[in-house]
């Protein structure tokens, strides 16, 4: 009878092991359970590209061309560097919330070798992984701090030029970095003119997406929205002060930028995506506060809310 | 046994509200000191240890002539607590926010501040109803299994309700206060029951 169950018990094991395995062409180059997360380092032979996930066949946290780990792979990625065009000046000191595979401070540091880079992440183990599978380098202007985002930027005595908020993973928001009071922390953390720019995966318009969207447009007072094309991710750019910024502005600049700076992104055609968020409206939409942010019940959620 | 089936609600009602309160906790805390690993160790503890001093304080409390009436004054303090939280949560948490005593022992204070005596006076309430039941109703020790059972079902329920829908209902301070109601609420009927016992 024990023996039946036990045999039984293998199949049921082999059969879940069997449904988590990987596409013909991926293997797992590296696996484990950090206090945060399930980490898993991906690589696809067929495309030779290397991810990190957060569940073996789901999408992925962050990756690298094998073969060419200084470009940027993912299209939120490129995306996030249209924040600079906001810029009226270079920026000198800049700070990521969320480290990934660290494809974005990575390739911030590279073509920007003279700023202060800080990064802020929760989780210890993504550090070696990023260094390790990512080729992710700290150096003298660049450095991991791990702490809780919010913390970090509570904690902060220093002014960012561009803080770059990229630390909402598919399946779990952390509610603290959404809410208005932490955007009003991250606004106090910028000097004049300072821009934070947000890394959204949302489909288009469901509770979270319009929630995010008038949080954002009440802690800044002005937002800019850019939609991905081959990912469902939204890129928001947000100024902390001056005068609204028109689009040929942003792509001349973005223009200038990408030559000046030699990026192998076409910057100026992410600009042009530009979307003013006077379009985006939703006065039913709740704000996210401290008190209330759902935001991982929002996810599963159809808006309700209209113009 | 009328009297044993309102023991029992509130016995179920008092384990929901137990863990609907550490789901809130847990949003009260990340605003000053995140969500890191130490912050759901912190507060998963001190819940604990306020429930196990309950546990023990509550089974001294029965033996000296336990009735229902005490047991109602026992489930008001809390309800007290919980409708005076948020004049106490915000300055306390800024004001350990402000000591920086690191990120172990910041979520650990404000954890003991804020959960802890809620907690243990919630945690009394079931060794308390077991002997009041067992000696004054003259029920058996099925009793104590059942009350078990019920306060855990109740923190199952309270568990999943919060986490799953009534965070996305109302804000946590409001959704805390209606817990301090629904503990008041549950306390009147422990004045008119009249249940008492002496021990000698």
């Amino acid at each position: 009878m024990m023996r039946t169950f036990l045999v039984a018990l293998l199949f049921v094991f082999a059969w879940a092991a069997g449904s988590l395995a990987l596409e013909a062409s991926e293997k797992l180059l590296f696996e484990k359970n950090s206090l945060y997360q399930y980490i898993a380092v991906v690589e696809d032979t067929a495309k030779n590209e290397r991810y990190v996930r957060n569940q073996k066949r789901d999408y992925a946290q962050g990756g690298i061309y094998v073969n060419a780990p200084e470009k940027l792979l993912f299209e939120f990625t490129q995306l996030g560097f249209v924040s600079l065009a906001f810029l009226d000046r270079e920026p000198r000191d800049v700070l990521f919330v969320g480290l990934g595979a660290g494809a974005m401070p990575k390739y911030f540091n590279k073509h920007y070798p003279e700023a202060n880079t800080d990064i802020a992440e929760i989780d210890p183990d993504m550090v070696p992984v990023a260094r390790k599978y990512f080729y992710f380098r700290e150096n003298e202007k660049m450095r991991v701090t791990v702490e809780d985002g919010r913390i970090f930027v509570k904690r902060s005595r220093k002014k960012y030029d561009l803080v770059i908020l990229d630390a909402y993973q598919n399946d779990y928001i952390p509610f603290h970095l959404t809410t208005v009071e932490f955007l009003k922390e991250v606004r106090s953390r910028l000097k004049e003119d300072g821009v934070v720019v947000s890394n959204i995966t949302s489909p288009f318009r469901n509770k979270f997406f319009d929630s995010m969207v008038m949080t954002y447009k009440k802690a800044f007072p002005h937002l800019y929205i850019f939609r991905g094309k081959k990912s469902g991710n939204f890129i928001f750019v947000a100024t902390a002060n001056g005068a609204v910024k028109e689009k040929q502005e942003i792509e001349k600049r973005a223009m200038k930028i990408q030559s000046a700076r030699k990026l192998d992104i076409d910057l100026a055609e992410i600009a042009s995506r530009v979307e003013m968020s006077d379009d985006y409206e939703w006065s039913r939409a709740k704000i996210l506060t401290d008190d209330f942010a759902p935001v991982n019940l929002y996810k599963y959620q159809k808006s309700g809310a209209q113009k | 046994m009328k009297q044993g089936m309102v023991i029992y609600a509130i016995v179920f009602i008092c384990g929901a509200v137990v863990m609907s309160f550490e789901i809130l906790g847990s949003r009260v805390l990340a605003p000053n000191f995140g969500s890191s690993v130490f912050v759901w160790g912190s507060l998963i503890s001190v819940f604990l240890a306020g429930l196990s001093a309950g546990y023990y304080v509550g089974g001294r409390l029965a033996d000296i002539n336990p009735s229902s009436k005490k047991l109602g004054l026992m489930i008001m303090v809390p309800g007290v607590f919980f409708l005076a939280f948020p004049l106490y949560s915000a300055p306390i948490s800024d004001w350990i926010f402000m000591k920086d005593m690191g990120v172990r022992l910041s979520p650990l204070i404000a954890s003991i501040a804020l959960f802890l005596l809620p907690a243990l006076f919630l945690g009394i309430v079931s060794p308390y109803t077991a002997k009041l039941m067992i000696c004054s109703l003259h029920t058996s020790g099925k009793t104590i299994g059942t009350l078990y059972a019920l306060s855990t079902f109740g923190s199952i329920i309270g568990t999943l309700l919060t986490s799953f829908y009534l965070i996305s209902v109302a804000g946590v301070n409001a959704l805390i206060m209606a817990q301090g109601v629904l503990l008041f609420i549950i306390a009147v009927p422990l004045f008119f029951m009249g249940l008492y016992c002496r021990v000698d």
